[in-house]
């Protein structure tokens, strides 16, 4: 069973493994557990036996994608659903809570998110501590679950999530340009954005083939634009805005930017849901219709 | 050796005269928590209240990817031409844990193998210290044998003062440099330097949140290879290579031509990561660390093993950028304290 358990220091979270009853006491579920666990399924597509996740509402999309690429089969998986009030910025917490410390209790609300520890309780202010990508979140509840473990959390509306992206593509070319070179040229290439990555399964990754060769290792500009822009359009229509790539990002490429225009394209083009929204309606981009207008053949 | 003062006024006219005559590296802030060491203009872009920068400045004697040399072939003939190395440069602002790392990439490059890529850089770059001024919540560099204002491997160690900063002057080179720019700086006549920093450096010893106990442990590593744990861990880690790419003592690297004619190109190399999963990967497919259990055990061995075995020195200084940064919580200061716990129950 794949859940949460307490990390080193008591601002982290950390993927907990476990196959024995007497280990559940170790999981947690607080508003730092922000990992998105679905991508742990690709490494136990092969072992025997069934594996139980937990997801929260952005996660649980990732689920779903990974069912309909046939990456894992319905049968082996158990989806513990856990309703998501949101989570809070680890920051702040660590600037505020000594780091020894463990959250005894922990409470969200309307208002703010409350931290209990032996040192007492720590409350935050909802409106600043809340983390960007759960202030845009519909889906609280897991569109997909064998056990819902909470109360339901009706649908959100958010407004708009895509002012940062339509406040970009207002840009002339040339800005927009110079902003996406000042932000790729600082790309390390660690591949943690793809690794992190839900929509990431192929067996072998493009980026790590060496015969062709289709983007070099060398770490300049060009190659990482190349890298950057060919793994936008590989995940295109296959992002489940998990907001994953963003938070793990070393040096804060904005992520969520680039791969949020195309999911802005994509809805526009196509009148979709975000991709992994249901189970039935195969993203638009892997899916062959008759109607198909065929504009470009 | 000696010591001087320089005011603010001053070291921001030094550091402005420093990028005219050389190529000056420094901390630059890039975004609201990303700061790098790049090539700078002037005092202007430079920002000293940083703590440790995102990545490690070893880029700079190591870069991420450099050019070795340029080939072209012609009737069966190959000429090979050198790649531009650059010439004399300050790197500037360096936090103690950061020199530490340069002192533990030496052996590796300038050791029983001579890279002369690596040699060249050592030699023309000057290497200016900046003692901290607060520790982060992920320091550890006490625990590795360092700390906060220590100038060790330095040619100059600055320290913040109230009216400016002192320098103090660790080796002929630094004592070279300050000459060439005595107008800049005023002698320590009272001797406030030393005291200054060592202050500091007491109020700062006091601020280190989480400190770890590094004995026994390689001695327990020389004696266990195969730990249930390592797996344990691997089953978490990512296999990206954030906390390989941004340490200050990690040296792998790859070798590689681009030729997009096949008659003429340029061999490189650049940063390779023992936490991906091809990295061991060999002709013919064969892979001697074939899962993430092998890699995650290979890259805690180096730093806490074979670094001592090979250079008696470990192969972490406690700059906490892995801590910080691996997106899974995988700490190093965790991992020593869980193999000491192991280590009790062997
Ligand atoms: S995580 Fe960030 S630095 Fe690493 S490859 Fe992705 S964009 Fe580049
Ligand atoms: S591209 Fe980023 S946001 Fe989209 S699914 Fe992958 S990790 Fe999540
Ligand atoms: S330890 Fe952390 S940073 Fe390093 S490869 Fe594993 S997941 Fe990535
Ligand atoms: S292993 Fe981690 S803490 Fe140690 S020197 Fe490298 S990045 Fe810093
Ligand atoms: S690890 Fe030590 S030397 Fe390095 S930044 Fe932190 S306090 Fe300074």
């Amino acid at each position: 069973m794949i859940g949460y358990a307490p990390g080193s220091e008591v601002s982290r979270v950390v993927p907990a493994f476990i196959s024995r009853e007497d280990e559940v006491d170790r999981l947690v579920w607080n508003p730092l557990c922000i990992n998105n666990l679905a991508k742990y399924l690709l490494d136990y597509r092969h072992e025997p036996g069934k594996v139980a996740v937990v997801v929260k509402g952005c996660d649980s999309r990732a689920i779903i994608r990974l069912l309909q690429d046939n990456q894992i089969s319905r049968e082996k998986v158990i989806i513990l659903g856990i309703p998501c009030p949101g989570l809070i910025n680890p920051d702040l917490v660590a600037a505020r809570l000594d780091p020894g410390a463990q959250i005894t209790v922990a409470a969200v609300s309307e208002q703010d998110f409350s931290l209990q520890t032996g040192e007492g309780t720590f409350t935050f202010a909802r409106d600043e501590a809340l983390l960007k990508k759960c202030r845009d979140c519909e889906q609280h509840t897991p569109v997909i679950a064998d056990f819902m473990l909470g109360e339901e959390i009706p649908p959100n509306d958010p407004g708009d999530p895509f002012v940062a992206v339509k406040t970009l593509e207002e840009l002339p070319v040339e800005e927009r340009s110079a902003y996406w070179d000042k932000q790729f040229s600082r790309c390390l290439r660690c591949y943690a954005c793809r690794n992190v990555c839900p929509a990431c399964t192929c067996r072998e990754c493009v980026f790590d083939q060496a015969e062709p060769c289709w983007v070099a290792k060398a770490n300049n500009l060009s190659e990482n634009t190349a890298f950057h822009l060919i793994r936008a359009f590989h995940v295109a229509g296959r992002c489940v805005d998990c907001g994953e790539c963003d938070r793990v990002c070393p040096v804060n490429i904005p992520l969520s930017l680039l791969n949020r225009k195309i999911l802005k394209d994509i809805k526009d083009l196509f009148n979709v849901p975000t991709p992994g929204t249901s189970l039935e309606e195969l993203p638009p981009l892997g899916a062959f219709t008759n109607s198909d207008p065929d504009e470009f053949m | 050796m000696e010591a001087y003062t320089i005011s603010r006024d001053n070291l921001r006219t030094w550091l402005d005269t420093l990028a005219r005559d050389y190529t000056l590296i420094a901390p630059v802030r890039e975004e609201e928590t990303v700061s790098l060491f790049k090539p700078v203009r002037g005092f202007a872009e430079i920002n000293l209240g940083y703590t440790n920068s995102t990545v490690s400045p070893k880029g700079w004697l190591f870069p991420q990817t450099e050019e070795m040399f340029f080939f072209s072939t012609s009737d069966g003939q190959i000429t090979l031409a050198d790649a531009q190395t650059p010439g004399p440069a300050v790197l500037f602002g360096l936090r103690p844990c950061d020199i530490k790392g340069i002192l533990a990439l030496d052996p590796v490059f300038n050791g029983a193998y001579q890279d002369c890529y690596y040699q060249k850089r050592r030699q023309d770059t000057i290497l200016v210290g900046l003692s901290c001024t607060r520790v982060e919540r992920h320091c550890f560099c006490t625990s590795m044998g360092g700390g906060p204002t220590d100038g060790e491997g330095a040619d100059l160690l600055l320290t913040e003062m109230d009216d400016g900063y002192g320098i103090e002057v660790l080796t002929p080179r630094g004592e070279e440099l300050v000459n060439r720019y005595q107008q800049y700086f005023d002698a320590d006549r009272e001797n406030r330097v030393i005291p200054a920093r060592e202050e500091l450096g007491k109020k700062l010893a006091r601020q280190f949140t989480r400190n770890v106990d590094t004995t026994g442990v390689k001695e327990f590593l020389d004696q266990h290879f195969e730990l249930p744990y390592w797996g344990e861990l691997a089953r978490r880690c990512l296999g990206c290579g954030i906390c390989t790419y941004i340490c200050p003592t990690c040296h792998c690297f790859d070798i590689f031509d681009q030729s997009p004619d096949g008659e003429s190109g340029v061999r490189s190399r650049c940063w390779d990561s023992c936490m991906f999963s091809h990295f061991t990967r060999m002709a013919g497919g064969h892979n001697p660390r074939p899962t993430q259990k092998e890699r995650v055990r290979n890259r805690f061995l180096h730093k806490l093993k074979y670094h001592r075995d090979r250079y008696n020195l470990d192969g972490c200084v406690g700059c906490g950028r892995c801590v910080t940064r691996c997106p899974v919580n995988i700490d190093i200061r965790q991992i020593i304290a869980d193999l000491q716990e192991v280590a009790r129950h062997d």
